[in-house]
């Protein structure tokens, strides 16, 4: 066997093991999910499980509420986010220190705390609530236990993370290209739509795919401080498999998020793909 | 110039709004639940508590469900990180070091386990664990919490090893050095900075897993965030308090442990090729 033989070999034997443990938690789950989804009650296979999913009246409003939820979290982290970004990126001072030292620690805050403090302080007698009425400020409207506990817990939980990918996206802008731009008397919105945002449109959209999967697959927020009715597919899905034991219901509501996914989960991976060719060429 | 300094002035102003706001929305939870788990007696509607005491701290650890989570979480955490770094780093050195066929496409596929909806992907892994009787297991929970390490325990690991020259190595195979006491003692040490990140990344978040767990493992696995779940409903707001504090502590300890090799840069390797 020529040394270049043995080579291949050995890192083939290399990868195979955690390669295996993949096909086993998600490769595998994933085609055995479909195919569950597909059996009928008698056995046989239909798509039924799918057409309970949009005749039946409770699903179908919890469809639409998950859409509703994602799409509003989606919009509003995206610009909070960006502006937060670009704040960081363009100005200097105190503030803008402060911000870049804290803005990474909610990313490390497990989930079921940082929910369980939001509950804490949004809630009916929470803290937001005590403050308000001791400046006689009137009250909060209900909050937890409503859609807008569940978009507040996905700012929570992803304008961090999208501000992190967004911020390493800016700061790779080189200053010169802004500098120059404004000699040539470029305003700031012409600037910003004829330079940053085209430079920067391809992490938007590898962010847009995070916190777009984040919001429609979250159990752990819409669990604790969502309403009862209607509900996130995600706590949704727990209910159907682990309360009503009905397995081929589950997968098939869980397929469906797959499906609402693909297209933004099939760009991840090929802008992902396309960068590393474009680096691999770069380095020769 | 009074227009400057007014300019000037707006900007300041602002700077302090954002940050302001930014404080109160992601830090006055936690601040919240800080105050709380000193609190003695707190009535409603004042804004702070009339008491303060440690009383819930000693009742939170005389629960046996409690302290029972605790062990059991940092044994799940140590199975994953152990399995993972026995798994994954043979991986990264082949991926930054040897050709070999097809490997752009393992790389790649690890893609996979961030191109899914997370509750679906668990929903779709209950399926299967339950063909396989591997529902309420340890070795289902502990496989359930490999999903979301197996991307970063390889791909920082790739990247650290990419880094160092490969004439750093052969200079140490000239002088005679074997493969193995080259790996061993210019390869390994290294790559350590970037295999310690992903290893506490790692821990932390089985950790912190509470999903997964709470489909596949229930009702022999609870761990610390799942016993957080049912505290949330059946026990006071100052006894869930201290449960966060607790939970979270590990992760603040660690974090600032291994401050000096967590930075912004070595994360966004774990979700971007770099």
């Amino acid at each position: 066997m020529s040394k270049k033989m043995k080579m291949g070999v050995l890192g083939l034997l290399l990868v195979t093991p955690s390669f295996l443990v993949l096909l086993v938690i998600v490769v595998l789950p994933i085609v055995l999910s479909f195919k569950e989804s597909l059996k009928n009650k008698s056995g046989g296979y239909d798509l039924s499980n799918y057409e309970y999913l949009f005749t039946d009246k409770l699903m179908r409003s919890n469809i639409i509420f998950t859409l509703e939820v994602t799409v509003i979290s989606c919009v509003l982290v995206l610009i909070i986010s960006y502006a937060l970004a670009a704040f960081m990126r363009f100005s200097q001072g105190m503030a803008v220190r402060w911000i870049k030292r804290l803005y990474m620690i909610p990313l490390f805050i497990p989930s079921v705390i940082a929910t369980y403090g939001l509950i804490q302080l949004l809630g009916n007698h929470g803290w937001a609530n005590r403050l308000l009425l001791a400046a006689h400020m009137g009250q909060l409207p209900r909050i937890i236990f409503d859609i807008k506990g569940i978009i507040i817990a996905s700012l929570w939980f992803n304008i961090p993370f999208t501000t992190m990918l967004l911020g390493s996206a800016l700061t790779a802008i080189p200053n010169s290209i802004v500098e120059s731009a404004k000699d040539v008397g470029a305003g700031r919105l012409q600037i910003f739509f004829r330079f940053i945002l085209p430079m920067t449109y391809k992490t938007l959209l590898v962010a847009v795919t995070f916190v777009f999967m984040g919001v429609i697959g979250s159990f752990t927020a819409p669990f604790l401080l969502g309403p009862n009715a209607p509900q996130m597919l995600g706590v949704s899905m727990e209910q159907v498999f682990s309360v009503f034991h009905e397995k081929e219901q589950a997968a098939a509501l869980a397929f469906f998020t797959f499906l609402l996914c693909s297209g933004l989960g099939y760009f991840y991976i090929r802008s992902m793909i396309a960068e590393e060719s474009v680096k691999n060429a770069l380095l020769g | 110039m009074r227009w400057y300094f007014r300019a000037v002035g707006a900007k300041r102003i602002i700077a302090f709004i954002v940050l302001a706001l930014f404080v109160i929305f992601f830090l006055g939870p936690l601040l919240n639940l800080l105050i709380l788990a000193f609190t003695g007696r707190w009535n409603y509607p004042d804004v702070l508590p009339h008491e303060w005491s440690l009383k819930w701290w000693t009742f939170v650890f005389q629960q046996e469900d409690i302290a029972n989570s605790m062990g059991l979480s940092f044994l799940i955490a140590a199975i994953v990180t152990g399995l993972s770094i026995v798994l994954c780093i043979p991986a990264a050195y082949a991926f930054a070091r040897i050709r070999f066929p097809l490997s752009r496409f393992f790389l790649f596929s690890f893609l996979l386990t961030h191109a899914f909806p997370k509750m679906g992907l668990y929903v779709s892994i209950a399926v299967l664990f339950y063909k396989l009787g591997l529902m309420n297991t340890l070795a289902g929970v502990v496989l359930i919490h490999m999903i979301n390490v197996l991307m970063y325990m390889t791909w920082i690991p790739t990247a650290s090893f990419r880094n160092i020259h490969a004439a750093q190595e052969e200079s140490a195979r000239d002088v005679g050095a074997g493969p193995f006491l080259v790996f061993r003692r210019i390869t390994l040490p290294m790559a350590m900075p970037g295999i310690l990140v992903a290893s506490i990344f790692t821990f932390l978040n089985s950790l912190d897993e509470a999903q997964g767990t709470f489909l596949v493992g229930i009702p022999n696995y609870k761990t610390m965030p799942i016993v957080m779940y049912s505290i949330i409903s059946d026990y006071p707001a100052y006894a869930g308090a201290v449960f966060s504090i607790i939970l979270t502590a590990p992760t603040v300890i660690l974090l600032l442990a291994a401050q000096r090799f967590v930075s912004a840069d070595v994360m966004a390797s774990g979700f971007q090729v770099k």
